[in-house]
């Protein structure tokens, strides 16, 4: 079977209409695609580093606050600026992009404009058609752009020759990354947490590089939603390479292709690959079979119910960090003195952290990144 | 038990409570005598109006019982309009004037402090000659914006201005910001300094009772509320600022739950925006500086239901938060102001309605308020969700339907949809005709001008008051069990509730169980698209805009350093920063004041 085609959905900068987009996106989902939305309020760099860095088919903007000429035209200029003429753009905007505009638009180099009353069979059949078939690789390639390009041609498997195969997977010694594993239940806040130690590193080291490998799963026979990066505000920088995978029939909380993409990025010249897993079950060790994790650290929510909970859940065994994440929560000081009682079992030296992630210059995840770095 | 469950309960004793007056009218004989006594009196009091034809009406129709218990029922489950819990309307007359004014766009036309009744009473009829306001709220740069005011305004003793901003501005954005030239005044006027504000209302009279500004804003609200006083004050002194009359929206929870334009992480925002209204409750009584909006909730896809609720929960976590700082519940509730969404679902029939008596008794009983902060204001706008592109002259019939429904929910005032919608800014033509579709249905038709609750109290708005009541206190229970509206609406419940019914909506009309004509039902091949003249910024008016911002960066370079330095200061010890924010405003952008706020409390992570 063919490779899911990925496309990357976006609103444009101060554009907060995105209910005709989540709309699109779920239907695009429903027909096979993955979608790496990167939500509203966007800028034409951000959108367009993404999706080099995603390697996705197209681009699609849904645009209903004017200055559209502009932007998609921007869109399509900075994607040849960077040598990512593959990547094509597509969009709408109701009624806000009239006949004349879209002209204009297509002069500049944009695929396709949906207008008014186009159904959502319409759109998913043309980015079936249009982005389905398989690509001619084009542009200069940027270090970047090659890197994405090789993410995916191991994601689909499409790289065909066995010495480069073998090298891949022998070359994991050779890694120049520190390689941490972020796991756990969700809606634990992994993605923030995450977000926020990119924005200590960042501030920490002004030429240092990072790379994310972040998961979401796939819904069953059909395409996945690949949302993270639109909470993560502060990873939408130059210095941070960020990859969006879907699960692909896998459980676990990883992706098939997870382990060679992890040696890839490991031997990249990063300082840090960063790895998140899907939300979690109790029994999930997802990073086992990998053995190339430095540091696994494992996210935690206070509400996990009750103490008896806790013995079942694997990673506590294993994670060398345990964090509490929304310790603002009034259940948090119990669950940190159960979670610390279970923990003292291990007879490990594994650590525990109270964390509020949401919170700017939260005193917790300073010292988490401490302990990281 | 946060106080929305408080409500709940409050909601449910007062329902027990009328329950008991019904049983005791039947079965205390005293009781009984003394409601059909009151009854009678009501009945001789209301006033006979003559239709054109000479038939007479009574300007308030009560239904025909004469048994104690339904009086019981009726006086005090529903109330006379103006009283509690006010289910027939917040005021003792309404619509009633044989010519009202349209103030169709203006969000604040409940600002006016009283009654639309008795405001058109005070105001004379219009003259022949006048056309109907046209206000159209925002484009290009403050001087376009400004002439377009001056226009709309030209034949009205009465000045309310509302007013978009453009995308930049709503960011809290400055105009020479990487990759936003294009959106430089586009759908709405762009605003980055205090001198861009006096631009904008250049030539009104700031501090005159005839004016009011209403400003749809909401994330930077507190900076572009300093920016406002601060260019009244250069231009009239301290003194105006006072006399100040106006609306700004404010709404951070409806932000976060379906509009998106939030600039500060949730918690901070909610902190400036209580800053702001500890300012102006105190200092500016006639101002509403908040504006709680379900209307964008239901734009955004949510069920009539969701929409009535998470407007009510956000009223109330707002009526909390306030009242936690310790500005008194009848200092702000009366400054309190409400917009909803009116659509053609039939909980429309009765949605404002109940709305009213929930946020009465919710008012009045968990909060201890007196009668004026009991009262429900409302704007209604008709759904703009619900007009469609194809054959969208249909769209005159959606929003006229819409009109009739918004004013059996007695709302204060109406903004009627243009059919344009669907393809862009309301143009002139059509803005006309919504404007005249109010004008018809209260002026030229009997509907509402001689009986003011002419379609009120059918067995059917009951029956749709009693299951929309329930369903609201279902969404409350909800709420409250999740910790309350600030956690559920960080736990995305609100959001997610709503991008559901929209998806549910979408399926609905694409699978044909939701007829929309036109589209999947009585199609009739090619649309009819409407002439379209967009007003597109030019690129030398967005670079005017560049160009005066970096002169006025430029200029206060030195001062704004300092201002700044000390907002950070205030900001980080968690004082109130509105009086900082009046000083900085002077000699800093807008975009340079949420920038060092951000240092502090951080950016808004969008939820998905």
């Amino acid at each position: 079977m063919a490779a899911p085609i990925r496309i990357l959905t976006a609103v444009p900068i101060c554009d907060g209409h995105d209910s005709a987009i989540n709309t699109i996106n779920l239907e695009f989902i429903r027909h096979g695609i993955e979608v790496i939305y990167l939500g509203y309020h966007r800028s034409v760099g951000d959108i367009v580093r993404a999706a080099i860095q995603e390697d996705v088919r197209a681009i699609g903007i849904s645009s209903y606050n004017g200055g559209h000429v502009e932007f998609f035209g921007e869109v399509v200029d900075l994607l040849r600026k960077r040598g990512a003429t593959d990547i094509k753009v597509f969009g709408g905007g109701g009624g806000t992009i009239t006949h004349d505009d879209a002209e204009a638009m297509k002069h500049r180099g944009v695929d396709k404009i949906f207008f008014a009353g186009t159904s959502l069979t319409e759109m998913t059949d043309y980015v079936r058609e249009r982005y389905g078939k398989p690509r001619k690789r084009a542009g200069t390639k940027s270090p970047d752009v090659q890197l994405a390009w090789r993410l995916t041609e191991i994601e689909d498997g499409t790289r065909r020759s066995g010495r480069e195969k073998k090298r891949q997977t022998s070359n994991i010694k050779h890694r120049t990354s520190r390689v941490i594993g972020f796991t756990g239940p969700g809606g634990a806040g992994k993605t923030t947490l995450i977000d926020e130690v990119v924005l200590r590193f960042l501030n920490q080291n002004s030429k240092g590089r990072i790379a994310i490998l972040s998961h979401d799963p796939s819904v069953i026979g059909k395409g996945a939603l690949l949302g993270d990066r639109a909470a993560m505000i502060n990873s939408q920088n130059d210095r941070v390479f960020m990859r969006s995978m879907a699960t692909r029939g896998q459980a676990g909380g990883l992706s098939p292709a997870t382990h060679d993409c992890l040696a890839l990025l490991g031997r990249s010249n990063f300082d840090y690959v960063i790895i998140e897993t899907v939300g979690t079950g109790q029994e999930a060790m997802p990073f086992q079979k990998n053995g190339i994790v430095d540091l696994t650290v494992l996210v935690m929510n206070p509400d996990y119910g009750s103490r008896l909970q806790l013995q079942k859940i694997v990673m506590l065994d294993l994670a060398d960090i345990v964090v509490v994440n929304k310790s603002d929560l009034q259940r948090a000081r119990t669950a940190h003195a159960e979670i610390k009682q279970r923990l003292e079992q291990n007879r490990r030296a594994q650590r525990l952290i109270d964390t509020v992630a949401k919170r700017h210059r939260d005193p917790g995840v300073d010292q988490l990144f401490d302990l990281i770095s | 038990m946060s106080k929305l469950g408080q409500v709940v309960e409050a909601v449910e004793k007062y329902n027990r409570f009328v329950l008991d007056r019904v049983k005791r009218a039947r079965t205390d004989e005293q009781f009984g005598r003394e409601l059909l006594g009151r009854w009678n009196d009501i009945k001789a009091k209301i006033p006979v109006t003559r239709t054109p034809t000479g038939l007479p009406l009574p300007r308030l129709a009560l239904p025909e019982i004469d048994e104690p218990g339904e009086i019981a029922r009726y006086l005090f489950g529903e109330g006379l309009p103006g009283e509690f819990p006010f289910l027939n309307g917040a005021y003792r007359e309404m619509y009633l004037e044989p010519i009202r004014e349209l103030e169709s766009f203006e969000k604040d036309a409940v600002a006016a402090d009283v009654s639309p009744a008795k405001s058109s009473k005070q105001r004379p009829p219009l003259q022949q000659a006048e056309e109907p306001t046209r206000l159209f709220s925002g484009l290009m740069l403050a001087e376009d914006t400004n002439e377009r005011f001056h226009y709309l305004t030209r034949h009205q003793r009465t000045h309310r201005l509302s007013t978009a901003f453009d995308g930049p501005t709503l960011y809290g954005i400055d105009s020479d910001a990487d990759g936003v030239f294009g959106k430089i005044g586009e759908g709405g006027v762009a605003i980055d300094t205090v001198e861009d504000m006096m631009r904008l209302y250049d030539g009104f009279d700031l501090g005159s009772p005839n004016f009011s500004a209403s400003m749809t804003i909401s994330g930077p609200a507190p900076i572009v509320m300093a920016m406002y006083i601060a260019a009244a004050k250069r231009r009239f002194g301290w003194k105006v600022v006072s006399k100040l009359r106006g609306t700004i929206q404010a709404d951070i929870f409806k932000e976060v739950q379906a509009q998106n334009e939030t600039i500060f992480p949730i918690e901070a925002s909610l902190r400036f925006l209580t800053d702001m209204v500890e300012f102006t409750t105190r200092e500016m009584p006639r101002w509403y500086p908040i504006s709680i909006s379900g209307y964008h909730i239901g734009e955004a896809g949510s069920t009539p239901v969701q929409q009535a609720a998470y407007t009510l929960s956000n009223g109330f976590a707002y009526a909390e938060m306030f009242d936690a700082r310790g500005i008194p519940v009848d200092q702000f509730g009366p400054r309190l102001s409400f917009f909803l969404d009116c659509g053609l679902d039939a909980e429309y029939i009765a949605l404002a309605r109940v709305s009213r008596r929930i946020w009465a008794i919710g008012m009045r009983d968990a909060f201890g308020a007196g009668p004026r902060a009991q009262l429900f204001k409302l704007h209604t706008q008709t759904s703009g969700r619900s007009l469609i592109a194809a054959e969208f002259k249909n769209n005159l019939t959606r929003t006229a339907a819409e009109l009739m429904l918004a004013y059996m929910n007695a709302t204060n005032s109406c903004h009627s949809n243009s059919a344009d919608e669907p393809f862009t800014t309301p143009s002139e033509e059509w803005i006309r005709l919504a404007a005249h579709g109010q004008a018809i249905l209260l002026e030229e038709s009997g509907v509402f001008k001689h009986t003011m609750n002419m379609l009120s109290g059918s067995p059917g708005m009951k029956a749709v008051e009693r299951a929309v009541e329930a369903a609201i206190l279902d969404e409350f229970r909800e709420i409250e069990r999740l910790g309350g509206v600030l956690a559920a609406v960080e736990d995305r419940f609100q959001r997610s509730q709503i991008q559901n019914a929209a998806h549910r909506y979408e399926q609905q009309i694409y699978d044909g169980t939701r007829p929309i004509i036109g589209l999947n039902k009585y199609r009739n091949g090619e649309g009819d698209a409407p002439e379209i003249k967009l007003a597109r910024t030019p690129r030398a008016k967005q670079q005017l805009q560049v160009d005066r911002l970096k002169k006025f960066k430029k200029k206060n370079a030195e001062k704004a350093k300092r201002a700044l330095d000390k907002l950070v200061d205030v900001v980080e010890r968690g004082e109130n920063c509105f009086p900082v924010l009046l000083e900085a405003v002077e000699v800093a952008s807008l975009g340079q004041i949420t920038g060092r706020m951000q240092e502090v409390v951080g950016r808004f992570r969008p939820m998905v």
